[in-house]
């Protein structure tokens, strides 16, 4: 029987892709709620100095 | 913004646990199957990336009826977090199914019902942003996603249907040298088990992604309101 | 639900809109001018013999009908909206759902239109006969699918920043089925296939109409709605 296909590179390739795209997503998610968390404070303090 | 609910920690790390255990099986259980060789270890997260990108299309088509039905904006978020997690784990699939046609069938693409439906599918998630970027009224925008989500769902097995019928009635000879590839393979049990832990593994993934999406979106809304509350 | 009101209030929108389109012909001389440039353009690009062409003529008509009926819906909700139409026919006193049909029955009856204009051109372009009974149902089942959902997106697009340019982004994944369905039935009956082999095709342009007429109607009222 032959051996298997010499496929491992495809392999790789897939996982980095699945992977990659996997993180790149979550890392969105981290940046955007950042951002937000940055503008909330900011936001609330505006507020805060106007009530004052 | 309120702290992360415990059971949202407690999915998370599930979710991180089971991620690290599924790729463990895939690189170390899964035997490497002897005509395709490594790249067949691709299918596993393939398949279950896809799953997610359905599950994702569903969730959002309840959360759109949810929405018309009682106009409670959570809906809305649950929707469009559900199409973003659609977008991404569809576009997983999507190429991962290309990286495996390439060295089985010496393609790039195959025009096979499920890749073609896929991609499709990817299209309409797009329109289904590009909808809603083109609105600005919160209310109106969640409205018509809702429609257009609904909508798109029921194209989807029609599309898949289309393709099917037109490969019974046409079938194609993709590419490739040797006619006894056709990329299917018998799974030992041992391939079977990483399988359907890849498939639980990214539900629960899944799960964790929109939560913290929905979240995301909760607090947007309240900025937005801060916004307001200070032009006044 | 009384019938008689309801199908008064359609036929009332289908009227409007043919009176409309009999004295302005805008929109009738847009998708017509188009269809024809298509036509005459893809026979310069394909420069195709008569056997070849008979494959690629059902292609060529059904994106001629895709894109001229693409060019009527932008129109056709656009004048509503513009003119204030839209506003008027929702503060009358009627079903939305029959603005629906009224509107998707108008819409149809243009593409329909178009179509009668477009097959004889090429049939004499090209020497063929396109007046087959069996091209002629699949142009009305599909035309009525393509209505039938661009109707209800079109009146969406209509109401957004982007617009026109929206149309053919949220109508296309969508009629993708009953697309393939049209073209692979027309050429069926072009080419004299028998019939167990088209009638798939036209068993999936029938569901996609029945299952998108229904979806449509149900949710066009959300579309529509102040």
């Amino acid at each position: 029987m032959d051996a298997p296909a010499e496929t491992m590179g495809y392999m790789l390739a897939g996982y980095g892709v699945i992977y990659g795209l996997m993180l790149i997503y979550f890392v969105s998610l981290v940046i955007r709620w950042r951002n937000l968390r940055q503008d909330e404070q900011t936001l609330e303090e505006l507020d805060k100095e106007k009530t004052t | 913004m309120k702290a992360i609910p415990r059971a949202l920690l407690v999915v998370d790390a599930a979710a991180f646990l089971m991620l690290v255990a599924a790729s463990v099986m895939v690189f170390a259980y899964a035997p490497i199957e002897r005509v395709m060789g490594p790249v067949q270890k691709v299918f596993y997260f393939h398949v279950a990336a896809g799953w997610v990108g359905m599950l994702a299309f569903f969730a959002a088509v309840v959360a759109g009826v949810a929405y018309l039905i009682s106009k409670k904006p959570i809906w809305d978020l649950v929707g469009v977090g559900s199409i973003e997690i659609g977008i991404v784990f569809m576009l997983i699939n999507i190429i991962t199914g290309s990286i495996w046609a390439r060295p089985i069938w010496n393609t790039w693409w195959t025009w096979d019902p499920r890749l073609t439906t896929a991609t499709i599918m990817e299209l309409v998630y797009a329109a289904y942003l590009m909808l809603r970027s083109g609105i600005d009224e919160p209310e109106r925008r969640a409205r018509f996603g809702a429609v257009y989500a609904i909508i798109g769902f029921i194209s989807v097995p029609l599309t898949f249907l289309s393709i099917r019928i037109f490969r019974t009635i046409h079938p194609v000879v993709v590419g490739g040298n040797d006619p006894s590839v056709d990329g299917s393979f018998s799974m030992t049990p041992a391939m079977a088990q990483t399988f359907a832990f890849s498939l639980v593994t990214f539900s629960v993934l899944f799960v964790s992604l929109l939560w913290h999406r929905i979240r995301l979106g909760q607090l947007a809304e309240k900025v937005e309101r801060l916004k307001l509350k200070l032009v006044q | 639900m009384t019938l008689t009101p309801f199908l008064k209030a359609m036929s009332a929108v289908i009227w409007k809109d043919l009176a409309a389109e009999l004295r302005s012909r805008e929109l009738l001389s847009a998708m017509l001018v188009f269809a024809l440039l298509v036509i005459f353009t893809f026979n310069f690009a394909l420069e195709l013999n008569a056997q070849e062409r008979s494959n690629v003529t059902a292609g060529v008509l059904w994106v001629t009908f895709t894109f001229a009926g693409t060019l009527g819906l932008n129109r056709s909700l656009a004048v509503e909206k513009d003119r204030g139409c839209l506003d008027g026919l929702l503060l009358a006193p009627v079903d939305r759902t029959a603005i629906y049909f009224g509107k998707t029955a108008a819409n149809l009856i243009f593409m329909l239109v178009v179509a009668a204009i477009v097959l004889p051109v090429y049939s004499i372009l090209y020497n063929t006969n396109l007046f087959l009974p069996g091209l002629l149902l699949v142009i009305l089942l599909g035309s009525e699918g393509y209505m039938a959902v661009g109707t209800l997106l079109s009146a969406m697009s209509v109401q957004t920043r982007t617009r026109d340019i929206l149309l053919p982004i949220l109508l296309f994944p969508v009629i993708l089925p009953a697309l393939i369905a049209a073209v692979k039935a027309s050429s069926g009956f072009l080419n004299a296939i028998p019939m167990e082999e088209i009638q798939p095709w036209l068993n999936l342009l029938l569901v996609y109409d029945v299952v998108f007429t229904a979806a449509a109607f149900m949710v066009f009222e959300f579309v529509v709605e102040e």
